[in-house]
């Protein structure tokens, strides 16, 4: 048996069974997965983590499924990579990357809450998995659900560019290209969510999906020898993960493994989509809806279901929320790439980015020890460079040609 | 024929909108019920939880009346589309 003890409304705190149901029937109030502490302590200790694989599942008492795990046996446990390089160019005490970009088996944080919502389809006994996505979810729904033998539909807006399509196709899911804009999109999968006896992942199944990013937080503070940092910067889309990266950092204390938490958690969002920033900034609850315009689109989320959730846990961890401009997160994905050796995408940038802002605006500490979620790779969004890299020394096939090309080479050095 | 249909949704009303009964003139307009689950009222906007019962193309005009009028109407879940 599982340590999870039901699902509660975040709102008006209702309880409800461990079931495929997302919403509160009184409130309309979102449903969190909510554990049994006591239980959870007497069977996880630092030691008995330490002693299992290095996959998400090393924390398995603290995730939402009943009985053993059965998708994404390889994800998780990502490298924390010290940012020596990067420290040293941003003046900063001690910086570290969580990189996500190196995710199994697709290269993006996805894949962790992805395990988590298949491993918990199972155990309801669904047979069909479903997601509504542009990018990194749909790579990981359709990698982790071939792996497990889920039949698969992946919806995307049809004016998704034929390169975002191709990480997921390869994977042979049913992929459904819906004609409209993303609101018609939307509503279609929130219908089709409620009429098929489906899993899906980030609507009937988001309260189990959603508690796989934790495992990023349990991991920093493994990594980091069993203590929380001083700050986190987390990208956010919904603003699921920064929620989860904080509570993986209370329940760690809840149950002993740690026994402080002095982290600020900080939001990091791209100015063209950043409705929980401004509202931040504004220093208001309510998030007002947006239509997103930026490259990174893996963040573009308009209206952010977990908006509001983010902004109490940065307003209660002490954080604060920044945006950047595109030109901003190019600039940093290029600095990560060239410092640090790690090539992210958008959201890498846009959390880089907002790292700095926050350093020149006195928000986050040189001397703290930070870590920056970095989550997903490149590799996905290697179009936005295009033309914003250094440049390419053509030469002819002789070694006057290359001695030329050298001698550029080493003038430009000597600037 | 057309059925009845339920839409759950978030109402976002700008600041100009607060004090006007815009949620019951649609209602009536359109022959839509709403049923308000929760609400946020500050002095600068309002948020309402609620839902919407009708028949399809009622509930369709009666959004678009909304949203004509500058109310943000999104679906509860957010944006699916991660």
């Amino acid at each position: 048996m599982g340590h999870v003890k039901g699902l509660k409304c975040r709102e008006c705190g209702r309880e409800y069974p461990i079931e495929p149901i997302y919403v509160c029937e009184f409130c309309f109030g979102p449903l969190e997965a909510i554990y049994d502490y006591a239980k959870i302590k007497r069977a996880l200790s630092r030691k008995s983590i330490e002693r299992r694989p290095k996959t998400l599942w090393r924390y398995k008492e603290l995730l939402p499924i009943d009985g053993e795990p059965q998708v994404g046996l390889n994800s998780g446990f990502t490298p924390l990579v010290k940012a020596e390089n990067l420290a040293k160019f941003l003046g900063v005490k001690e910086l570290y990357i969580k990189d996500d970009t190196v995710a199994h088996p697709t290269l993006s944080f996805k894949d962790r809450v992805v395990a988590v919502a298949l491993t918990k389809a199972k155990e309801f006994g669904f047979d069909t998995v479903a997601c509504a996505s542009t990018g990194n979810l749909a790579h990981a729904v359709s990698a982790h659900g071939a792996k497990s033998g889920f039949n698969r539909f992946i919806f995307i807006p049809a004016t998704l560019e034929q390169s975002k399509i191709l990480a997921s196709i390869v994977y042979e899911p049913n992929l459904v290209a819906v004609d409209g804009n993303y609101d018609d999109v939307n509503r279609l999968c929130s219908e089709i969510a409620n009429k098929y006896r489906w899993a899906f992942v980030n609507i009937n199944i988001r309260p189990f999906y959603a508690e796989g990013s934790k495992t990023i937080g349990f991991e920093i503070v493994e990594q980091l020898g069993w203590e929380a940092p001083d700050s986190i910067v987390v990208p956010c889309a919904s603003g699921s993960l920064l929620t989860k990266v904080w509570k993986a950092l209370k329940e760690f204390k809840e149950i002993g493994i740690i026994k402080e938490v002095e982290t600020k958690i900080y939001g990091a969002q791209a100015t063209g989509c950043s409705p929980i920033s401004t509202a931040f900034k504004q220093g208001t609850d309510v998030i007002r809806p947006v239509k997103p315009n930026t490259i990174a689109k893996s963040l573009a989320i308009g209206n952010p279901a977990d908006g509001y959730y983010a902004l109490q846990a940065v307003r209660e961890s002490g954080g604060a929320i920044e945006d950047v401009s595109d030109e901003e997160i190019i600039d940093a994905i290029k600095l990560l790439a060239r410092t640090e050796g790690i090539f992210a995408e958008t959201a890498g940038g846009v959390t880089l980015a907002t790292y700095i802002k926050l350093l020149k605006e006195g928000k986050i500490d040189k001397k703290d020890c930070t870590v920056l979620c970095i989550t997903g790779n490149g590799l996905k969004t290697a179009e936005v460079l295009d033309g914003k890299t250094v440049e390419v020394y053509h030469i002819k096939p002789n070694l006057a040609s290359f001695e030329e090309a050298l001698q550029r080479i080493k003038n430009k050095e000597g600037k | 024929m057309s059925e009845l249909k339920k839409l759950r949704v978030r109402l976002t009303f700008p600041q100009e909108l607060i004090k006007e009964p815009v949620l019951f003139r649609m209602a009536k307009k359109y022959d839509v019920m709403p049923n308000i689950r929760r609400a946020r009222v500050t002095d600068t906007f309002g948020e309402m939880i609620l839902e919407l019962e009708g028949l399809e193309e009622n509930l369709e005009q009666g959004i678009n009346s909304l949203r004509e009028q500058g109310v943000v109407v999104e679906l509860i879940e957010g944006d699916i589309i991660e």
